[in-house]
């Protein structure tokens, strides 16, 4: 086995250990090691990348040496290294586009503390990304839970507690039915490893024996990881958790924690349970339904919000929407249009709420719309990239939204008891989108000319103007070369199975 | 279903208490009564396994009078998990405490709705 | 190749160009000197991108992929008959009310925006009418509405954001049910290159045919908000009044003319032979009648005047809906004559009503009473035009009401191919009542006219010269149709 097989497990764990690191560092190295870790783990991951789309195969990795019923694993495919490299990238770019506002949002002491907590939240990430075990991937959904937590609650202000406790009730809920279908499954197959336990449920499928408690378990683990991604109507502790923590965490919230669990949840579709008998099932018909009623109140609650950050965060719940939408199809097409999704989204939602703070920020740090009027005149690299994720998710040819848009419209096509339902919501959806997101696109470029703020130079602010860019571009990249892209989800998804 | 209800008997507590201890976490407004409830959710999941681990007649699986026979012990994978599970849920719970006891200082309340109000009321 | 891609993208480039380097209004000591390099930049912008669609037109001949947006979705562009017919009109209409904006907009504050904007437009218009395949047209659709939202929202009024929102969201609408279909053209066609003659497979058309004209429907429903086809006509006459003059007469003139071209790109994929005689092709002659007649009629008692243009704008394109509709090939080529002759008509008649309120501030027609004789050159140019709108030889408008009207008695459809010309008789008439009280009223205000406090109020030659440039146009299209006629019959017989 070569040394490259190394990498998942070495990624892991540097993003661990570099974690506990940081506790006894101060805070400039803190962050120092931050950044370079998670570079790393992005190179490696984009190395990995590059040495499975080259070998064409995916490959399992003992950690220790027990082998397979035993022993822990790690399985690496190509999608499983292109999310990690893409999670890395949202990440370094999430958390250089707020560090500027870090000494004002977290107390000086405490840096260290922040550094730590994105540390671990990358380890778990990386963790349910790449496990091939459900007990591991249960374990590292809580440590992810408890690092977001930690996350949101860094900024000590009365809201991101509550929103923090919210937060937390919400995942303990759902971590606690993830455990129970788990516990559930390993009952009935008496393996913990993915690969052995879709075995075995091949076989209860064939035998027809313990079909109830076989649904009941994959219920329970869909509802978990439903309510720990925030799926409407399980969306009520979202809003402020993104709305008043600080920018970096708003926007790796947002982008990169949900996604997580929907990832874990789509590894249980292929791997535990195997894809044929998931769409077989009546849930994937529920989870269509509240996609589609996620995407409608979603939209519904951002266009009456009257504070930016939190109608981004609302916009998140629609978007979540698309993807369980994208599940519920129950074909290959809409799964990839889901994977597709979690990334036009994440690289979206993280460059609305990077840019939203530019835009507050020479607002006089209110969020209401009122006086954000004109704010792009003040801050234009903000308003520039606010007006890019704006048009993105409206779905607006070039940027990555339509792409998805496309892809989930193609999907919905081939399926014909749920065509019409998901093309008229998703057309309502994108009108509902246009109606808050240019709304608030015409409002801050409207001239306010008696405006009491000073604008912002380029120069005062490059790296955050470099870091908008940078997210610019990778919309772009994401809407116009989209092709590469979903062949490599589509060959990832097939090495799953 | 009846005597298989029956026959399983530990499972049907477990699940019985896990709705318990699921319904008071959602439910429940007092943050203290809501964290029991966590407790008793996560305590109905480890029943569950150490009931599923159990076979009738056999020791926990600790070498101490030399006998090496795996048909002497029961299975000790689902003791593993429920102490791996423990740990997640003491520090899980001790987080909650935590923030539990932070809105207690600032609120003077653990009313979680009451802390809703409040903050509202603040405004910000 | 080379000449296309510069020719959509250069005034694209200049667009933002402009957009960045006066970001900032223009104010200060320096106003004038900026402003003046403003307008030089702006004006040569034109004037190339003029000279590049032209040379395009003449030279590129073959079609190409700029690259591929999925796998099966390539942008491709390519320059056809129909495509030129539109560049033609774009390319007039665009450069002069471009020029006459230079004096329009001296006391605006924002300028850079406005012509930042306006070259962008310029840019994707050019884009739509070389678009080689319906996705790619579908892009430039989306970017040409939100690109020619600032031009209608400029003044930054509350009326005009909500004009701009209420544009934004009707034509986002309208986009969202052509996109809709798209998706069914795509899983149902070949490749969605554009033909004449109907891409559908034929195993769809047999096996689900009922419901592709739903779709087809649909489609026609949403590209029809773009050319104001009732009932989505709503926006144009809000949109109207509240942007800048010469920004409505291209909006008029060419923008909705894109509704239009999308209309007739769609005919071509789903071929009018597999609509032709069916609920669509009735349901659609209905609603372009309707339209027509409702649109006279609102003009006709709609007492501001851009609005009131306005409204005639929603009355005329459905004369050019209707010859598409019926489906015969000389009611085509009147619709396509009409694209033209409106075109110029529309951008002459709202750049003398920018220029009346920009000397007068008059924007109601009863206070224009005497108007010719203070501004006896631009009401001059009016008359003509307006009597080209209302189709009076030897104008273009008559000819191309000529050729719907023949087209229409040939296509041998029951009811509608009688009662299609007899609308737009009366449509006509309608037409006639609502412009010419302004010239009647405006060169004979009668007996208590005071003619002692009459002014001289005639623009100067920056803006006089362009209304004059469409004005001769429109005449020339009924004097010399033989070129354009030419054009037509080659897209119409491909």
């Amino acid at each position: 086995m070569p040394f490259i097989c190394n990498f998942p497990f070495f990624s892991i764990l540097l993003s661990l250990f570099s974690g506990t690191v940081c506790s006894m560092l101060p805070a400039k190295a803190a962050k120092v090691v931050n950044r370079a870790v998670i570079l790393a783990v992005g190179l490696m991951s984009a190395v990995l990348l590059l040495y499975l789309l080259s070998t064409g195969e995916s490959f399992v990795y003992w950690m220790g040496h027990f082998p397979a019923p035993w022993g822990n694993e790690i399985r690496a495919g190509v999608l499983e290294a292109g999310m990690a490299l893409f999670f890395c990238i949202i990440m370094y770019l999430s958390m250089a586009g707020g560090a500027h506002k870090l000494p004002g949002e977290v107390v000086e002491s405490k840096h260290n503390l922040y550094y730590i907590l994105v540390n671990l939240l990358l380890c778990s990430l990386l963790a349910l990304v790449y496990t091939n075990d459900m007990f591991t991937a249960y374990v590292f959904v809580e440590i992810n839970t408890i690092s977001a937590c930690g996350l949101i609650m860094i900024r000590q202000v009365g809201r991101t507690i509550e929103a923090a406790v919210r937060y937390m009730i919400m995942s303990l809920l759902g971590s606690g039915l993830l455990l129970f279908g788990l516990c559930i499954m390993y009952d009935l197959t008496g393996h913990l490893l993915m690969s052995n336990i879709k075995e075995s449920v091949g076989l209860l499928i064939a035998t027809g024996e313990y079909q109830i408690p076989l649904i009941v378990s994959v219920a329970l683990m869909c509802i978990g990881l439903c309510i720990k991604s925030a799926l409407f109507p399980f969306h009520a502790w979202l809003p402020d958790a993104y709305g008043y923590s600080t920018v970096s965490s708003a926007a790796i919230l947002s982008s990169l924690v949900s996604k997580g669990y929907i990832f874990l949840l789509i590894k249980i579709i292929y791997r535990v349970i195997g894809f044929d008998i998931f769409n077989s099932t009546r849930i994937i018909d529920v989870l269509f339904i509240f996609g589609l009623m996620g995407m409608i109140f979603g939209s519904l609650s951002a266009i009456k919000e009257n504070d930016i950050r939190r109608m981004i965060a609302f916009s998140s719940v629609a978007q979540i929407g698309y993807i369980y939408m994208g599940f519920g199809m129950g074909t290959q097409a809409g799964m990839v249009a889901s994977i597709f999704h979690i990334l036009s989204h994440a690289a979206t939602k993280s460059l609305l709420f990077v840019a939203a703070i530019g835009l507050t920020d020479v607002s006089g740090g209110s969020r209401k719309f009122a006086d954000l009027t004109g704010a792009a005149y003040r801050n234009k690299w903000a308003g520039a990239a606010f007006t890019v994720g704006s048009l993105s998710m409206v779905g607006i040819p070039l940027f990555s939204g339509f792409i998805s848009k496309l892809l989930f419209a193609q999907a919905a096509v081939q399926v014909e008891g749920k065509m019409l339902a998901s093309l008229i919501v998703l057309g309502i959806s994108t009108v509902l989108n246009a109606v808050y997101f240019m709304k608030t696109v015409i409002r801050i470029y409207t001239a306010a000319p008696d405006a009491p703020y000073t604008g912002i130079t380029f120069r005062n602010m490059k790296a955050y103007a470099v870091v908008l860019v940078c997210f610019m571009v990778l919309n772009v990249i994401l809407g116009v070369s989209s092709q590469p892209i979903v062949d490599i989800i589509a060959q990832g998804l097939a090495m799953f199975a | 279903m009846g005597p298989n209800l029956f026959a399983n008997y530990g499972e049907a507590v477990s699940a019985i208490l896990f709705c318990i201890g699921f319904t008071n976490l959602l439910l429940q407004t007092n943050l203290i009564k809501k964290i029991i409830g966590l407790n008793i959710m996560d305590s109905a999941i480890y029943l569950f396994l150490a009931e599923k681990g159990y076979i009738a007649g056999r020791v926990a699986p600790i070498v101490v009078n030399g006998i090496t026979s795996t048909e002497a012990y029961i299975n000790p994978i689902p003791s593993g998990l429920v102490l791996t599970g423990i740990v997640v849920s003491v520090s899980v719970t001790a987080l909650m405490l935590s923030l539990t006891i932070r809105l207690y200082l600032r609120y003077h309340s653990l009313d979680l709705d009451e802390i809703s109000t409040q903050l509202k009321k603040e405004g910000k | 190749m080379y000449l296309i891609l510069s020719s959509i993208f250069f005034p694209i480039i200049a667009g933002v160009f402009l957009l960045i380097r006066y970001r900032t209004p223009l104010s200060g000591e320096n106003r004038n000197a900026d402003r003046k390099t403003l307008l030089l930049l702006t004006g040569s912008f034109l004037v190339i991108t003029a000279a590049l669609v032209a040379a395009a037109l003449l030279t590129a001949k073959e079609g190409f992929t700029l690259f591929y947006l999925t796998k099966n979705l390539p942008i491709f562009f390519q320059i056809d008959n129909i495509g030129t017919l539109f560049s033609l009109l774009a390319v007039i209409v665009l450069p002069c009310a471009g020029f006459f904006s230079f004096e329009y907009m001296k006391h605006e504050e924002r300028e850079g925006r406005y012509y930042g904007f306006y070259l962008l437009v310029f840019g994707i218009l050019n884009a739509l009418c070389f678009a080689g395949n319906l996705i790619t047209f579908y892009l430039f659709f989306e970017l040409l509405t939100l690109s020619s939202m600032p031009l209608v929202l400029h003044n930054g009024s509350k009326e005009a954001v909500m004009a701009g929102l209420k544009y934004l969201f009707y034509s986002l609408c309208g986009a969202y049910a052509a996109l809709f279909g798209i998706y069914f053209l795509y899983r149902n066609c070949d490749s969605l290159t554009f033909t004449t003659e109907g891409a559908l497979r034929a195993s769809a058309i047999a096996g689900q045919g009922g419901f592709l004209m739903v779709v087809a429907f649909i489609m026609l429903l949403g590209f029809g908000v773009k050319a104001g086809m009732f009932p989505m006509h709503a926006w144009l006459p809000t949109a109207h009044p509240v942007a800048p003059a010469p920004a409505s007469a291209v909006l008029s003139a060419v923008i909705v003319k894109a509704g239009v071209l999308a209309i007739i790109r769609v005919l071509g994929m789903f071929g009018t032979d597999f609509l032709r005689g069916t609920w669509v092709q009735n349901t659609w002659l209905c609603l372009t009648l309707i339209t027509v007649f409702m649109g006279s009629l609102l003009a006709y008692r709609e007492p501001v005047l851009k609005k009131r243009l306005a409204y005639s704008t929603v009355s005329q394109l459905s004369y050019i809906l209707f010859g598409l509709a019926v489906m015969q090939e000389t009611a085509l080529t009147g619709a396509l004559l009409h694209v033209l002759a409106h075109g110029f008509v529309k951008a002459a008649l709202f750049l003398c009503a920018g220029a009346i309120i920009y000397r007068t501030e008059k924007t109601r027609v009863e206070e224009m009473r005497g108007i010719g004789k203070e501004m006896p050159f631009t009401m001059w140019c009016f008359t003509i035009a307006s009597l080209g709108l209302i189709g009076i030889p030897p104008t273009g408008g008559f000819l191309s009401k000529w050729y719907l009207a023949l087209g229409s008695l040939k296509s041998g459809i029951s009811v509608f191919d009688v009662l299609g010309p007899v609308i737009l008789l009366v449509s006509a008439l309608l037409t006639a009542g609502y412009l010419l009280p302004l010239t009647i009223h405006g060169f004979f205000p009668g007996a208590d006219y005071d003619y002692k406090s009459l002014q001289k109020e005639e623009p100067c030659k920056l803006m006089t010269i362009p209304i004059l440039v469409l004005t001769i146009l429109s005449v020339l299209i009924g004097l010399f149709p033989d070129i354009i006629i030419h054009l037509i019959h080659m897209a119409v017989v491909g």
